[in-house]
């Protein structure tokens, strides 16, 4: 209904109004779930959990939303999951491409450039995700860059996206990043210490956020190659 | 000239019936008529030396330029139609921005000299209504310096779009004697110091007129100041040392 | 592709309706109301009724309460499930269970499913769909085991098994595949608990717990949490702060006791 006609009173004498009919296609959805990242000193830990949702439905528990890119870095997609799998499969391209081209595997620094280009060339028709790219570096040390849709990014030591990313970043702020706690020594973080610390922030935003849920997957990047645990997370 | 020259030497795109493509044969023969250029590559860096023909006394010499960037850690050194060679390099230095663009890291250099190459060979008639880009193949060779993550290396590219890797290559007129006159004296230990002495001595050796500091060109890539060419006194400091 | 306007000749005149579409495709945003996605369901069996229903409540995407009661009293033989608004089927199940205190203090009879029935929907009816209520109601009365929803809008049907909320498609295929007449006591309490797990377990608005209320002839059990199948398990870690931890922004200390030198002899005059 048009609003302002409404409020017109000399159409009050009946005629009938025709007025364009809009018709609307949304080629986005949101398809929830949550992911962090923590860089260590020689490690660095990519979790996502693997609870893929429509609405109030659920399309999959075990649909998992990060992948493995190099041997040297893992990438986590939230947002639009199609857009995720498209863009996975257009970086796993260039990333051979580039291995042809230049007889090497592509560092996590360049594959960091290299996804932000191509997050923003599609810059008036974005992917609609949220990237977490977590790795380790030329000198072995972990790295985490995180992403907006359209290619703005920057390295970080932690960050948590997503749906429950909200609930997740203050946990991380302040058990990671030691935000707020006066006096706490700031020593390198343990692998095993971070890997707990992952799983707490898992469990708890299984509790409060509806989208995020069914299982854990947790990505582990060392100099000797990448390790994968899955964890059940409760399923309601 | 070639003793079996015939009429499959017109086409540029024609191959003889030995399997010849004799335009691109002519264009390495194109080189040889050039000025000497040499390069030498050392643990501690790559030298780059050319020889300037300064055929008239009124001719400014620092106006011919035959070494030139492609990237802060690239340098190329030429010999034959140099200018052939901007279309090279300005694809060259394309290429490399290019890829730091994309992957922020500097271009290997056997990277920036196979994109040099593949423009070689885009000469004669293109297939499905494409622009043909160039009429005939480039008569220009390079010798490509730089340091990445291999470390030093010195690559030579020809007009056939074929490039090899070289501890230390001469191109141009003089290029048999100083080639020789390289393998003499390369040894895998050579200091950058060294080199530069080298490349002077061999460049000498081979010129026709007495080598002084506005006749030569004089060039290095090192891990700490990138790509650089010597100035007047530098170079003048190396040719008293010979 | 053309639609008619209807103009408004008669009847209600909703201006502060059409005040608030225009205001808000004005770009003012009206406030926001908890809604609970729900699973809520009731069924009739041999010698009585069973509802059931989840403990979460939502707010957006949020959990805002992990354990809820959604299975409210009406009246002693009378409960009600309540699905949507959570302010509103809190609220308009206190006040007709009020009203049907009342009704029974003057007629001095046991309240009737179907009483409370009608005062529901004539109440939502009278809102028309702005109070945001989907209600199951089950009892127990002279006519024996009753069993109805009722919708937002005052709509309500009367049948032998039924489910609402964000999960009644879930809840319902359950029912759909395992009701049968005349089941007995715990097989009527089973198939209520499997629904509103289905709902718990296939619905993102439902959650938690499992609660369950039989009513028979005059008697109610009301089983709170009869299945938790939603444990939260053990932490990795403790998160216990280190005392020092909170940092002090400002200190001040003020004697509360005011000590005086000396002895005051007393007035005795």
């Amino acid at each position: 209904m048009n609003p302002v006609s409404l409020y017109d009173i000399d159409s009050l004498t009946i005629s009938p109004v025709e007025a364009p009919v809009e018709r609307q296609f949304y080629p986005y959805a949101d398809n929830g779930g949550t992911s962090l990242a923590i860089a260590g000193a020689d490690y660095c830990l990519v979790a996502s959990d693997t609870r893929q949702s429509s609405g109030y439905s659920i399309s999959s528990r075990y649909s998992p939303k990060a992948f493995k890119l190099t041997e040297k870095a893992v990438l986590a997609t939230n947002g639009f999951f199609a857009d995720g799998l498209a863009l996975t499969k257009r970086l796993g391209q260039k990333l051979e491409w580039y291995k042809h081209a230049h007889d090497k595997e592509m560092s996590t620094r360049a594959l960091a450039q290299m996804l932000s280009n191509t997050l923003y060339y599609k810059r008036f028709f974005p992917y609609y995700v949220f990237n977490l790219l977590g790795g380790i570096d030329e000198q072995g040390r972990g790295v985490v860059y995180s992403y907006d849709p359209v290619g703005s990014y920057e390295p970080e030591m932690y960050r948590a996206g997503g749906s429950a990313a909200s609930l997740v970043q203050p946990f991380l702020d302040n058990q990671v990043g030691l935000k707020n706690q006066q006096g706490a020594q700031r020593t390198p973080l343990p692998l095993d210490t971070a890997i707990r610390i992952a799983k707490d922030a898992f469990t708890s935003a299984t509790e409060r956020d509806i989208y995020t849920g069914d299982y854990l997957e947790i990505f582990v990047i060392r100099q000797e190659g990448v390790t994968t645990e899955r964890i059940d997370l409760k399923k309601d | 000239m070639f003793l079996t020259r015939s009429e499959y030497d017109r086409g540029v795109n024609t191959f003889s019936p030995e399997g010849r493509l004799f335009q691109v044969e002519y264009a390495i023969e194109a080189i040889k008529l050039g000025s000497t250029a040499v390069g030498i590559q050392t643990s501690q860096g790559v030298v780059l030396a050319v020889e300037k023909r300064v055929t008239s006394p009124l001719l400014v010499s620092s106006s011919i330029e035959k070494i030139m960037e492609i990237d802060s850690h690239l340098g190329c050194a030429m010999s034959g139609l140099t200018a052939d060679s901007r279309t090279m390099i300005d694809h060259a230095r394309i290429e490399a921005q290019n890829h730091h663009f994309t992957y922020n890291e500097k271009i290997k250099v056997e990277s920036v000299t196979q994109a040099v190459c593949d423009l070689a060979l885009r000469f004669g008639e293109s297939a499905n209504g494409e622009e043909s880009v160039m009429s005939r193949p480039f008569g220009v060779a390079l010798l490509i310096a730089g340091i990445d993550e291999k470390g030093p290396q010195l690559f030579h590219a020809d007009p056939s779009g074929t490039f090899m890797q070289y501890d230390a290559k001469a191109i141009g007129s003089g290029s048999e004697g100083a080639q020789t006159e390289l393998q003499e004296e390369y040894h895998k230990s050579l200091s950058l110091q060294e080199a530069e002495t080298l490349s002077l001595k061999v460049l000498k050796q081979v010129m026709e007129e007495k080598l002084n500091n506005t006749n030569v060109q004089l060039a290095a890539v090192t891990p700490e100041h990138g790509f650089r060419i010597y100035s007047e006194d530098e170079l003048q400091a190396v040719i008293d040392r010979l | 592709m053309t639609t008619r306007l209807e103009q408004p000749k008669g009847g209600f005149n909703f201006d502060n309706y059409q005040r608030n579409v225009f205001l808000e495709q004005k770009g003012i945003t009206l406030p926001k109301m908890t809604k609970t996605g729900t699973t809520i369901v009731g069924l009739i069996y041999k010698d009585g009724v069973c509802l059931g229903a989840d403990t979460r409540a939502t707010a957006g995407p949020i959990v805002a309460d992990k354990n809820c009661e959604k299975i409210h009293y009406l009246a002693p033989n009378i409960h009600c499930c309540g699905a949507g608004t959570a302010a509103d089927t809190e609220y308009t199940t206190a006040l007709i269970s009020s009203q049907l205190e009342l009704h029974r203090l003057t007629t001095g009879r046991k309240s009737r499913v179907a009483t409370a029935l009608i005062m529901l929907k004539q109440m939502l009816f009278r809102y028309q769909g702005h109070i945001g209520a989907a209600l199951v109601l089950g009892g127990y009365d002279i006519n024996g085991p009753c069993l109805y929803t009722i919708h937002p809008h005052g709509s309500t049907d009367k049948l032998p098994y039924v489910t609402m909320g964000s999960g009644s498609l879930a809840a319902m295929s359950v029912f759909e595949s395992r009701w049968r007449k005349d089941l007995e006591r715990q097989e009527a309490i089973d198939l209520v608990k499997d629904a509103i797990e289905s709902g718990i377990f296939n619905d993102l608005g439902s959650g938690s717990n499992v609660d369950v209320t039989v009513i028979e002839k005059d008697k109610v059990d009301v089983y709170r949490n009869y299945a938790k199948p939603n444990e939260r398990g053990q932490k990795e870690q403790s998160y216990k702060f280190n005392r020092g931890t909170t940092a002090i922004l400002k200190e001040s200390i003020k004697d509360l006791v005011i000590i005086t030198e000396g002895i005051e002899e007393m007035d005795i005059s």
